[in-house]
């Protein structure tokens, strides 16, 4: 399909076709913060910002989701679907490392026997629409992961901001449909395709930070009790502010709420991560990850051992989320750093 | 002692100079094992905590308006790091800027310390900058650089270069801060190493609260609504409070579950309110919580109404005297009741 134009100014006329038949998600601002939410004005749009402060993973694996409510009828139980599994969603302006994490997540979601299906079909509904970054920030780190400011395969459809107006390619069936649907958008000419390779390069360029990952990997494998757990954790105070405003970490937690005068319930999912006390704690009282050490060690080896090795993906997509906000500044990039200086006769071998 | 008159720039360097004079000279005179303080961050407005324990890293410590955590949190829990091979504590000195001091002595206050085998380097702390209320300003620019000059601080991004007062710019807490440099703890002159100040009593209006108590009890609400709505339950409020030490936090409780935890907004609010009540007359006002939050939320006023109310009811300042026992620990029979019972 040929290369596109969208005009800034038409974005209105764009979301107005789209909303025919996909709930649209996009980026906004919410009390200071950016935030993927339902558009309900095109005009809410922020289309000139880096990225979101919570990730775009939220609008299909939100913070608080009813998985099924249930009555109980004499003996019987009913359970109730949530209602929103089979509405279309697009998700618009999302960035390439975001769109890569959908990936990775569903890698997560579906592997095994047991299919999160409540993910998967959630994941087949949404389409996204995803916008190149022009201006990667200091604490990205993409390229390293073998993302790019401009990698598009993620996505189902992908823009390139050129200033007043966005080149505007399908990449996936999915895209190339909705494409169909706007027969208004001009085509694109040879120097608007010109104009976003050069973007791309300059963007490119920008990422300063070189990490090199295959060597991580490789050393993490062996590691397992390197005091150097002990090191990177030792300012860690614990909190799940990395973990939240990871685009690819997904781990939760389930709960019932339960409504015992009308014999009603909802069993709910919420986020959790491996940094709190809880996670593991098991029923025995036996907590397997009781400090800092072993939950630190489990977040950077989930993302980097235990991902390569269940499903040869790196689990991080380099946002630099976790940098901008770790309370202790606990910098992902200086710990990756760290590993890769660890002496491969220093390594230690668990037993 | 530092000059006040020089500039909050000036001020740094000799703070600088003062924390890097005492932590080596504890060091060499084998007075302790390690060292709390803070480093270089690797972000703009960031400074990193960091444990040193030989005379050679002395130089990372430094000193400046974005050392916003409170230290006194790495003393609090049982960090493996800070013990020796045999499990027995270090000894260990800590960068105390006013509030870390005062959550120090509160920490002993509370039997969670023995101040015996701490050294407190007291500076005089020249208040910490309000990222997020920068941020905001400057909406979604991204800055690359933040540094100190005089009495500004001058943040550059791409495509420009910003000034802002420091002064107005500083956390709310710190604008009202009335505890620069620890308290010197009266029994126990020995630990207070560096700049310490003699200080039984805090006298203070609370103009900040009263202006926001003369609002209706709905617009009150509508704050506390909005305040509190980014919030993700992420915890790093709790985790950076050096007084939230307990084992298990009441919102981790599950057998019962007293509270729930989904972001519920009314769920959220009973967390950070019932947090308060469990502050009152031990928080010592550093305002890590809201330096830390990364959605941005100032708890500052639910913390200066704590302030307050203990200040008026008990006539109790937290964090001035390790050997007086907090308001929440002890009873008296003339305490008042009449939210129990009617008073005669």
């Amino acid at each position: 399909m040929k290369k596109k134009i969208l005009l800034k100014e038409q974005i209105k006329k764009f979301y107005e076709k789209l909303r025919e038949n996909y709930n649209f998600y996009g980026p906004i601002e919410e009390n200071g913060n950016i935030v993927f939410s339902k558009i309900l004005d095109p005009e809410d749009i922020i289309l000139n910002y880096y990225n979101s402060k919570i990730p775009p993973k939220s609008v299909i694996l939100p913070q608080k989701e009813i998985l099924f409510e249930y009555e109980k009828k004499g003996d019987e139980i009913e359970i109730e679907e949530p209602e929103n599994i089979e509405e279309k969603n697009i998700i618009f302006g999302i960035r390439p490392c975001d769109a890569h994490s959908f990936y990775l997540l569903k890698n997560f979601f579906e592997y095994g026997e047991y299919e999160d299906t409540l993910f998967t079909r959630k994941r087949k509904n949404t389409t996204l629409i995803g916008i190149g970054c022009n201006t990667p920030r200091q604490t990205c780190f993409c390229t390293s992961l073998g993302g790019h400011p401009f990698k598009k395969e993620d996505m189902d459809i992908f823009l390139v901001d050129l200033g007043e107006k966005y080149l505007v390619k399908s990449i996936s069936k999915k895209g190339e449909e909705i494409l169909n649907q706007i027969s208004w958008l001009s085509d694109a000419t040879k120097s608007d395709i010109q104009k976003a390779e050069k973007l791309s390069k300059t963007a490119e360029e920008l990422i300063s930070t070189e990490i090199d990952i295959e060597k991580a990997i490789s050393i993490l494998k062996n590691n397992f009790n390197h005091p150097i757990w002990k090191e990177i954790s030792e300012n860690c105070i614990g909190c799940g502010s990395c973990a939240f405003l990871c685009p690819t970490c997904h781990c939760f937690d389930v709960i019932d709420e339960e409504d015992h005068y009308n014999n009603r319930g909802k069993r709910i999912r919420i986020w959790d991560t491996c940094q709190f006390t809880l996670y593991t704690l098991e029923t025995s009282g036996h907590n397997p990850r009781p400090s800092k050490i072993e939950r630190c060690r489990n977040r950077i080896l989930h993302k980097f051992s235990y991902y390569p090795s269940n499903y040869d993906l790196i689990g991080c997509v380099g946002c630099g989320r976790c940098i901008n906000w770790c309370p202790a500044n606990n910098d992902l990039r200086i710990i990756l750093k760290k590993i890769n200086k660890i002496d491969k006769k220093e390594e230690s071998i668990v037993a | 002692m530092v000059n006040r008159l020089s500039t909050i720039q000036e001020q740094n360097t000799k703070i600088e100079q003062l924390i890097r004079d005492k932590a080596l000279k504890l060091l060499k005179e084998d007075e302790v094992d390690a060292i709390i303080g803070y480093s270089s961050g690797t972000i703009p407005f960031k400074t990193c905590p960091i444990i040193i324990r030989s005379e050679e890293d002395v130089d990372k410590l430094i000193w400046n308006n974005f050392c916003a955590m409170n230290l006194a949190k790495y003393l609090v829990p049982l960090i493996p790091t800070l013990k020796d091979e045999e499990g027995k504590n270090l000894r260990v000195g800590i960068i105390a800027k006013g509030c870390v001091g005062r959550a120090l002595i509160h920490l002993a206050a509370e039997k969670q310390l023995d101040l015996k085998k701490i050294k407190m380097i007291g500076i005089p702390c020249n208040g910490i900058i309000n990222r997020s209320q920068l941020l905001r300003e400057l909406q979604q620019e991204e800055i690359l650089e933040a540094s100190i000059s005089d009495d500004e601080i001058i943040l550059k991004g791409r495509n420009f270069q910003k000034k802002f007062p420091i002064k107005e710019y500083l956390n709310e807490l710190c604008k009202k801060c009335e505890v620069k440099s620890p308290p010197k703890i009266p029994d126990l002159v020995e630990a207070c190493v560096g700049e310490c100040q003699e200080i039984s009593a805090i006298e203070q209006d609370f103009e900040d609260v009263s202006e926001f108590e003369s609002k209706t009890s709905e617009e009150r609400w509508e704050y506390i609504k909005e305040l509190l709505s980014p919030c993700i339950r992420c915890y790093a409020c709790r985790e950076a409070c050096p007084m939230c030490y307990c084992s298990l936090c009441f919102v981790d409780q599950k057998l019962p579950r007293w509270f729930g935890k989904t972001t519920e907004l009314s769920e959220t609010i009973v967390f950070h309110l019932v947090r308060a009540m469990h502050l009152a007359g031990r928080c010592v006002a550093c305002g890590a919580c809201s330096s830390v939050c990364p959605m941005g939320i100032d708890l500052h006023l639910i913390t200066r109404k704590l302030e307050q109310i203990v200040k008026e009811r008990f006539d109790f300042t937290s964090g001035l005297d390790p050997q007086i026992a907090p308001p929440m620990h002890q009873f008296k029979m003339e305490d008042k009741q009449e939210f129990i019972l009617e008073e005669e």
